[in-house]
């Protein structure tokens, strides 16, 4: 125990999206947020203002670096050139959190810019896993690997959602970040119970929570169809799941995510003091239950 | 042209500008008319919110553009950009 | 039936990109049967996001067409362009090579040009850093090796040389109230980001063939014999400070031929 450092880990705090128009207000006003997070592919070029800017901020706050096109649930292989550019990334900021999405975004035909879903069986489950052991591997580190929102099930998914995430992590060691919204969004899509979901949820490997807001719309039954949108405030119904997961884990790092219509920082800035105040009341909640 | 007389006229000249050297800097559009010293034009972008596209995990609800009611005749600033009236008027092809 | 994940995936990414395919075998819903609307948000998510980042990169282009044309043609390249890597700070650079060749684009012929020098800002500004030359090295050139030096070029810069005023058009769309340009000649435009901020500079008519060569690696005499070659009023002293008084370069070294 006496030679191991401490591990880096994003605090039980809020944090925010870090957006290029907010870059001077941050580093002016210095708020007061748990930690930022940036999306990988935005950090990708050789050099310039982003990399200036999130060197500043990196230095002033815990980072979460959340990766959007590794495309880690294709049927065929991981980009060899973008693992070396997350690797390359990973070794100058050292971010506290490195997450990826169960989903994939690139085929032949080039990168296809959306998160689109996988089937749930034995062989995408076998795919999968490989493929999070071989980004841990080049990485050096574990990731956190994110539930997705979907609008289309699979006739031949043989496994339930929460199971296969629970696998894989099982057989990769890696952690889990669990998207509440995406869990609504999900569970209204496809008449499913988010609570029951959260319940079955191990939330004893979650690393990071993701808010958001959504959109809602209809299909063409007239069903509701919830849209993961990301350009609103968190809705009150995944506030209330959130409250609930929270119950359950204790307190956890959120973020909000809010990536569309982009609004002002203070506006941001309330939202992450929303979840903030949940987080506090979470934290003397479990201690309670633990005294209990 | 030999290259010993290239060398020293390339030198001379650089001498000279080293000369006027204050003058070298770019001056802002408004100021050039009429001021033959300054190095080129010098425009003024909007640097602050020009990362350009980023990246996104959201989806959206903003629906796709509809091609087929599409109207394939320009229609924003270039229909006044040159009063002039030749090279850049607005003269759409035929198929 | 579904063989196997590649082919399903196949299947789907197919159906995304072809609105006129049928859904991908293979999808339902809670009902027991696939639902279009459902599968076109994932269509509608591509797109959306392709010709957003497209109209936040060409934010000139766009103004000059309108949003309507910009919506369309940037779907046409969508269509067929596909990002070649998840960074999608690159999509587009060959936008301009598309509208080049865009027919209801035809009748803005100073239009891909003035969409290069939006592709050349991006670029600046995520290019790798690099400290400007300093005019003060240059002072301590000796006369005789000056012909044959050549200059590394700033990693950030891009010449566009073109045959209409694309900097002035570029400038008229960075104030509110865009005016019309009427001084209608070509123009070579330099971007280049020295320090933080991208710069978008006008050259002197007469240089732009000596940027060009010096850009494309030409040692100084070259590139100074091209220009007088182009234009004799060419002033190389001139040209030469104020390139490397803009930090257009960022080293220089006086080897003969190959290296560039």
């Amino acid at each position: 125990m006496t030679t191991s450092r401490p591990v880096k880990t994003l605090p039980q705090r809020a944090g925010l999206g870090l957006k290029p128009e907010h870059y001077k207000t941050i580093l002016s006003d210095r708020p007061d947020v748990g930690f930022f997070e940036v999306h990988a592919e935005n950090y990708m070029g050789a050099g310039g203002p982003p990399h200036r800017y999130l060197e500043e901020i990196a230095a002033l706050y815990p980072l979460s670096l959340h990766g959007v096109g590794l495309s880690i649930g294709a049927a065929r292989g991981l980009d060899k050139a973008h693992l070396a550019r997350l690797r390359q990334l990973i070794d100058r900021y050292r971010p506290q959190s490195f997450s990826e999405h169960l989903a994939w975004s690139t085929h032949e035909t080039g990168f296809l810019n959306d998160l689109l879903p996988v089937p749930y069986t034995e062989e995408t489950l076998a795919r999968v896993v490989a493929h999070v052991d071989e980004t841990q591997q080049t990485l050096g580190r574990p990731l956190l690997l994110e539930n997705p929102s979907t609008y289309v099930l699979f006739a031949d998914s043989t496994i339930d959602e929460v199971d296969f995430m629970a696998t894989i992590a099982q057989r990769t060691g890696c952690g889990l970040l669990l998207d509440v919204n995406n869990v609504m969004v999900s569970a209204v899509n496809h008449r499913l119970d988010p609570f029951a979901y959260i319940d079955r949820f191990p939330v004893e490997l979650v690393g990071e929570i993701h808010l958001a807001g959504y959109d809602e719309t209809t299909d063409a039954a007239g069903d509701r169809l919830l849209i993961d949108a990301h350009g609103t405030s968190v809705r009150n119904d995944v506030i209330e799941l959130y409250r609930y997961t929270l119950a359950r884990s204790g307190p956890l790092p959120t973020l909000i995510e809010w990536d569309n219509d982009v609004p002002d920082f203070a506006t941001l800035n309330a939202e992450a003091a929303r979840a903030d105040a949940m987080l506090s009341a979470a934290a003397l909640q479990h201690a309670k239950g633990r005294a209990a | 042209m030999i290259r010993s007389t290239l060398a020293l006229t390339l030198a001379g000249s650089l001498a000279t500008a080293f000369a006027s050297v204050a003058f070298a800097a770019p001056l802002p559009a408004e100021k050039m008319v009429g001021n033959e010293k300054c190095y080129g034009i010098a425009l003024k972008g909007k640097n602050d919110c020009a990362a350009g596209a980023g990246t996104t995990c959201a989806g959206t609800s903003t629906m796709d553009y509809q091609g087929n009611a599409w109207k394939a005749v320009p229609a924003g600033t270039c229909t006044s950009m040159n009063v002039n009236g030749h090279m850049g008027m607005l003269t759409p092809k035929k198929g | 039936m579904i063989t196997g994940f590649a082919e399903s995936q196949d299947a789907f990414a197919a159906a995304l990109l072809h609105a006129d395919q049928p859904l991908p075998p293979g999808i339902t819903t809670a009902r027991g049967m696939a639902d279009a609307a459902r599968f076109a948000v994932y269509r509608n998510n591509v797109f959306v996001g392709l010709t957003g980042a497209l109209a936040q990169r060409f934010v000139v282009t766009e103004q000059l067409v309108g949003t309507d044309f910009f919506a369309g043609m940037a779907r046409a390249y969508a269509q067929d362009h596909k990002p070649r890597s998840p960074l999608i700070i690159d999509y587009g650079d060959d936008f301009p090579d598309f509208v080049a060749a865009f027919p209801p684009a035809g009748g803005l012929p100073y239009l891909p040009d003035l969409a290069r020098i939006e592709v050349a800002w991006t670029q600046a500004y995520h290019a790798a850093d690099a400290v400007p030359l300093d005019l003060a090295a240059l002072a301590e050139v000796s006369p005789e090796i000056l012909p044959d030096l050549r200059l590394v070029a700033h990693p950030s810069v891009r010449l566009i040389r073109s045959d209409f005023p694309v900097g002035s058009i570029w400038n008229a769309h960075q104030q509110d109230e865009v005016m019309p340009v009427s001084d209608w000649y070509g123009q070579a435009v330099l971007v280049l980001r020295p320090h933080m901020d991208v710069d978008v500079c006008i050259l002197p008519p007469q240089d732009a063939v000596f940027a060009a060569f010096l850009l494309n690696g030409a040692s100084l005499g070259e590139a100074a014999q091209a220009a007088f070659a182009a234009a004799p009023e060419f002033d190389f002293g001139a040209a030469l400070l104020g390139l490397v008084n803009l930090g257009a370069f960022c080293a220089f070294h006086p080897d003969k031929g190959s290296n560039p």
